[in-house]
C-alpha cells in the first residue's frame, strides 16, 4: 500500500504541475496507475467489487480535482469503474449458472425448492443486468432493490452448498478479470491512432485538399495512412498561434513527401473557400457532441460551415467524456502563460505591478482552449468508427455507468 | 364545440374555473353517483369499462398527480377488480380497458402513453418468471400503485440534473406551468442559486400568473410578460425552460400553444431551450406539421362577444421540432432529442 500511495502522490504532483502534455499520455498513466492500485487492494470475501469501486473512487477523486481541465483522467477512472461492474456482474451470473447446474444433479425431493430459486436467480441475473445499464423505458417500473439481493443470493446459495473454495478462487478471479481488462484499454489508448488512422482512405480521395490546424498526432498518422495508400492530396495547416505548432506538423508534413502550405490563423476565412474538408484533433468530446479544441478551433469551425465544408474531428475514445459542457469557455479552459504572446523584457513597464498605482493596465490573456458547438460538427472519426454528433450518447451508454457520472466516494453507513 | 378533456383538466388545475367547466362536472358527478349504483346491480363488462373511465377522471382531478399516473391507477384498479383466472384473460381485460380510456381522450398524449407503457410492462412480466397467477396479479397492482412514486422520483431526478446548468445570475424564461419545471426553479431557489425569471402570461390559460405566484413564494425575481414580448426580451434572456405534454418519436415535443414560437425566437437568437419531462411522456407518434395531430380545441374568453362568422383558432398546443430543442431533461438522464426515437424502439420493437 505505501507503493501505491507514493505513486498517487507523484502523479497528482505531475498533474497539478501540468508536467505530462496531451490527453493521450495522460489517459495511459491514469490506466497504469489504477490498474497497480487494484492489484494492491486488499478485497474482502464479501462484496469485492464495492471494495474495488470505493478504492477507484477515492483515488479517482483526488485525481480529477489535481486537474479539472484535463478530462481524460475523469474518462478514464470512469472506464475503470465502469469495467470494475462488468466484470463482476459476467463473474455473478457465471456463479448463478453454476449453482444451478449444481442443484439440478441433487436429490429429487429437493426438486421444488430448487426449480423456484433457479428461476428466481435466473431474474435477478436479468435485472442486476438491467441495473447496470442506464436507466430505459423498459425498466421504468421495475423494481430496484431486486439489484441489492443479488450479492445476498450468492453468497447464502454458497455457502449453503459448503463451496468455500470456489468463494476465494471468485474474488481472485474478479481483481484478475479486472486487471486483463484495464490492460485492454491501455493497449486501445495506445493503438487509438493506428485505428482511426485506418479509416483514412475512406475518407481522403484523389487531389484532394485538407485544412488543419496546429498539430495533433492523431492527424499526422491519419494524413500519413492516407498518403501510404497511394493517394495524392494538399494539405493547408494554419500554424495554431501563440505555439505555432502547425510549423512542426508542416515540417513533419513535407518530411512525408505531401504538398504543404502554411498559413496564419487569420488567413484561414480566406482560404476556405479553396479547401474540400477541414480535419482536426480535439482535446476532449462532450457528451453532447460538443469539442473542446486548441484555441483558434472555433474560428475554423465557423468559417467551415459558412462555406459549407465538412468539418471533421478525429478523437480517441479516451477523449469521450460523459458530462454535458455547461458554460465551457470558462469552466474548460485553461489559462496560459503571457509570456507564449509578449516578451517581457519590452513589456515590463506596461506589465509591471510595482511601477506606477495599482494594477497595469495591459492586461494578456491566453485561453488554451476553444469549445466547438455540435452544430458545427459534420462527423466524429473515433477509433469504433465514424458518427454524426449525435450519436455520442450511445458510445457514453457502452463505456459508462450512469452511477459514475459523479466520482464521488459516498460516506459507507453500513451496506 | 368540442372541448379537449385533458386541456379542461389542466385548467382545473390552475384555478381557472369558467362556468360551463363547472356545469360539466356537476353533470359527471351526478352521473357517477347514478352508475356506481347501476355497477353494483349489473356487474356487466359495460358497467365495468365505464367504471375505468370513471376511476381515470376521479385521479385525474387531483392537481399533484401526473396524467399518466392517474392512467396507470385506473388500469390497477382493473386488474383488481377483474376475475380473470388466467394471465391472457387479464391481458385482454386490460386491453379493452386501455383502448377505452385512450379513445374517451384522444387528445392526452402522456394518457396514451401511459397506457402503453404499463401494458408492455404486463406482457413482459407474463411471459417471466411468476408460475402462480396470482402472484402475478398482485405484483403488477403493486408496481402500478408503485409507479405514482416513481413518478414523484422522476421530478426530482430531474431537477438535479438540471441544477448545473442554471448558474448565478442567469435569466429564465419559461412558458406554461409545468410541474416539473416548478420542481427544478424550486430546487434551484433552495440550493441558493441567483437567477430571474421571465414568465409569460399563456393566454388564454393565464397559467403563466400561477407560475408568477408560486415563484414569489419561493422569494425568486420574477417578471411577467404579454406573450407577444417574448422576442422583445429575448435579448435579456440566457435560456428557456419548459415542460412537455408529450414527447415524440422524433425528439420534438408537444406543448402548450406558444411554445414553437419561443423556440424559434430562441433559436434565431442563440438562445438554448431546455426541456423538463419525464421519460413516460415519450409517445409514439411522428406529426410532420402542426396539423398531424388530433386537435386539441380549448374555448378562448376573449372578454367582449366576438361575431359569429369570425373564426377562432382554438387549437390549446402546438408541435415543436427537434431541431429547435437543445436538451431534455428527463429521469433516463440529460438527453439529446435524438436519443428519444432510440429509447421508444428499445422499448416497442
Amino acid at each position: 500500500m505505501p507503493d501505491t500511495q507514493a505513486l498517487v502522490n507523484d502523479f497528482l504532483n505531475k498533474l497539478k504541475k501540468r508536467k505530462i502534455e496531451g490527453s493521450q499520455a495522460t489517459a495511459r498513466q491514469t490506466a497504469e496507475l489504477l490498474r497497480s492500485v487494484i492489484s494492491q487492494q486488499r478485497v474482502p470475501y464479501t462484496n469485492q467489487a464495492g471494495a474495488l469501486i470505493d478504492a477507484v473512487k477515492a483515488i479517482g477523486e483526488q485525481l480529477i480535482a489535481a486537474n479539472p481541465v484535463e478530462l481524460a483522467v475523469g474518462n478514464i477512472v470512469r472506464r475503470v469503474l465502469h469495467i470494475i461492474r462488468e466484470e463482476d456482474l459476467s463473474l455473478t451470473t457465471a456463479a448463478i449458472g453454476g449453482l444451478n447446474l449444481s442443484a439440478v444433479s441433487d436429490d429429487e425431493n429437493d426438486d421444488d425448492r430448487d426449480g423456484d430459486s433457479t428461476l428466481s436467480a435466473a431474474a435477478v441475473a436479468a435485472a442486476a443486468r438491467s441495473t447496470l445499464r442506464p436507466p430505459s423505458l423498459q425498466t421504468l417500473l421495475e423494481d430496484t432493490p431486486v439489484s441489492a439481493a443479488v450479492p445476498q443470493t450468492s453468497s447464502s446459495g454458497g455457502d449453503s452448498e459448503g463451496k468455500t473454495a470456489d468463494k476465494s478462487s471468485r474474488s481472485r478471479k474478479l481483481k484478475h478479470d479486472v486487471i486483463e481488462a484495464v490492460n485492454e484499454l491501455i493497449q486501445d489508448i495506445v493503438t487509438c491512432h493506428e485505428q482511426i488512422a485506418e479509416q483514412a482512405v475512406e475518407h481522403i480521395h484523389q487531389n484532394e485538399v485538407i485544412l488543419t490546424l496546429g498539430s495533433s498526432r492523431t492527424v499526422l498518422e491519419f494524413l500519413f495512412a492516407a498518403k501510404e495508400k497511394k493517394r495524392s492530396f494538399r494539405v493547408f495547416v494554419a500554424e495554431g498561434a501563440p505555439r505555432y505548432q502547425g510549423h512542426l506538423l508542416a515540417k513533419e508534413l513535407v518530411a512525408r513527401g505531401l504538398q504543404t502550405t502554411l498559413i496564419t490563423d487569420s488567413a484561414v476565412f480566406a482560404m476556405i473557400s479553396r479547401v474540400n474538408m477541414v480535419i482536426v484533433g480535439a482535446h476532449a468530446v462532450m457528451a453532447n457532441g460538443g469539442v473542446i479544441a486548441p484555441v483558434g478551433m472555433n474560428l475554423v469551425a465557423l468559417a467551415a460551415q459558412k462555406h459549407a465544408v465538412p468539418f471533421v474531428v478525429l478523437a480517441g475514445s479516451h477523449k469521450l467524456c460523459p458530462l454535458y459542457p455547461h458554460n465551457p469557455e470558462v469552466l474548460l479552459n485553461e489559462l496560459r502563460s503571457p509570456s507564449e504572446l509578449l516578451d517581457f523584457g519590452e513589456f515590463s513597464d506596461c506589465m509591471d505591478f510595482g511601477s506606477g498605482s495599482g494594477s497595469p493596465l495591459l492586461h494578456v490573456v491566453n485561453p488554451a482552449f476553444d469549445y466547438v458547438p455540435p452544430k458545427l460538427v459534420s462527423l466524429f472519426i473515433t477509433d469504433a468508427g465514424g458518427h454524426n454528433p449525435s450519436y455520442m450518447y450511445r458510445l457514453i451508454a457502452d463505456y459508462y455507468s450512469a452511477d459514475d457520472l459523479v466520482v464521488q466516494r459516498r460516506a459507507t453507513a453500513g451496506n | 364545440m368540442s372541448m379537449s378533456a385533458y386541456y379542461q383538466t389542466r385548467a382545473a388545475h390552475h384555478g381557472v374555473v369558467t362556468s360551463d367547466w363547472l356545469a360539466q362536472s356537476q353533470e359527471a358527478a351526478t352521473r357517477a353517483v347514478v352508475t356506481g349504483g347501476q355497477e353494483i346491480v349489473d356487474g356487466g363488462k359495460s358497467g365495468r369499462a365505464f367504471s375505468v373511465i370513471d376511476e381515470f377522471n376521479n385521479w385525474r382531478k387531483q392537481p399533484d398527480l401526473a396524467e399518466a399516473v392517474a392512467a396507470i391507477r385506473a388500469l390497477a384498479a382493473v386488474i383488481r377488480n377483474s376475475e380473470a383466472k388466467t394471465m391472457m384473460e387479464l391481458e385482454i381485460e386490460l386491453k379493452k380497458a386501455s383502448d377505452s380510456l385512450k379513445s374517451w381522450d384522444t387528445t392526452s398524449i402522456s394518457l396514451t402513453a401511459g397506457c402503453d407503457l404499463f401494458m408492455r410492462y404486463v406482457t413482459r412480466t407474463s411471459a417471466l418468471e411468476y408460475e402462480d397467477f396470482n402472484s402475478a396479479r398482485s405484483r403488477l397492482i403493486e408496481r402500478a400503485e408503485k409507479f405514482g412514486e416513481i413518478s414523484y422520483k422522476a421530478r426530482k431526478i430531474i431537477a438535479m440534473l438540471s441544477q448545473d446548468f442554471i448558474f448565478d445570475g442567469c435569466t429564465i424564461l419559461v412558458h406554461g406551468f409545468s410541474r416539473v419545471v416548478m420542481e427544478v426553479l424550486k430546487m434551484a431557489a433552495q440550493n441558493k442559486k441567483l437567477f430571474r425569471v421571465l414568465c409569460t402570461e399563456g393566454r388564454p390559460d393565464r397559467s403563466g400568473l400561477r407560475l408568477a405566484n408560486e415563484l414569489a413564494k419561493l422569494d425568486v425575481p420574477v417578471k411577467l410578460l404579454i406573450d407577444s414580448a417574448v422576442a422583445y426580451t429575448m435579448d435579456e434572456v440566457d435560456m428557456v425552460f419548459v415542460g412537455a405534454d408529450g414527447v415524440v418519436e422524433s425528439g420534438g415535443i408537444i406543448n402548450m400553444m406558444g411554445t414553437y414560437q419561443i423556440a424559434l425566437v430562441a433559436h434565431s437568437m442563440n438562445k438554448p431551450v431546455y426541456v423538463a419531462a419525464e421519460s413516460y411522456k415519450f409517445a409514439r407518434l411522428y406529426p410532420l406539421d402542426q396539423k398531424d395531430m388530433g386537435p386539441a380545441l380549448r374555448p378562448i374568453d376573449f372578454g367582449v362577444p366576438i361575431p359569429s362568422k369570425v373564426e377562432v383558432e382554438t387549437s390549446a398546443r402546438d408541435y415543436t421540432p427537434p431541431q429547435y430543442l437543445t436538451l431534455l431533461f428527463t429521469d433516463l438522464g440529460v438527453l439529446t432529442p435524438s436519443v428519444v426515437s432510440d429509447e421508444l424502439i428499445q422499448l416497442y420493437l
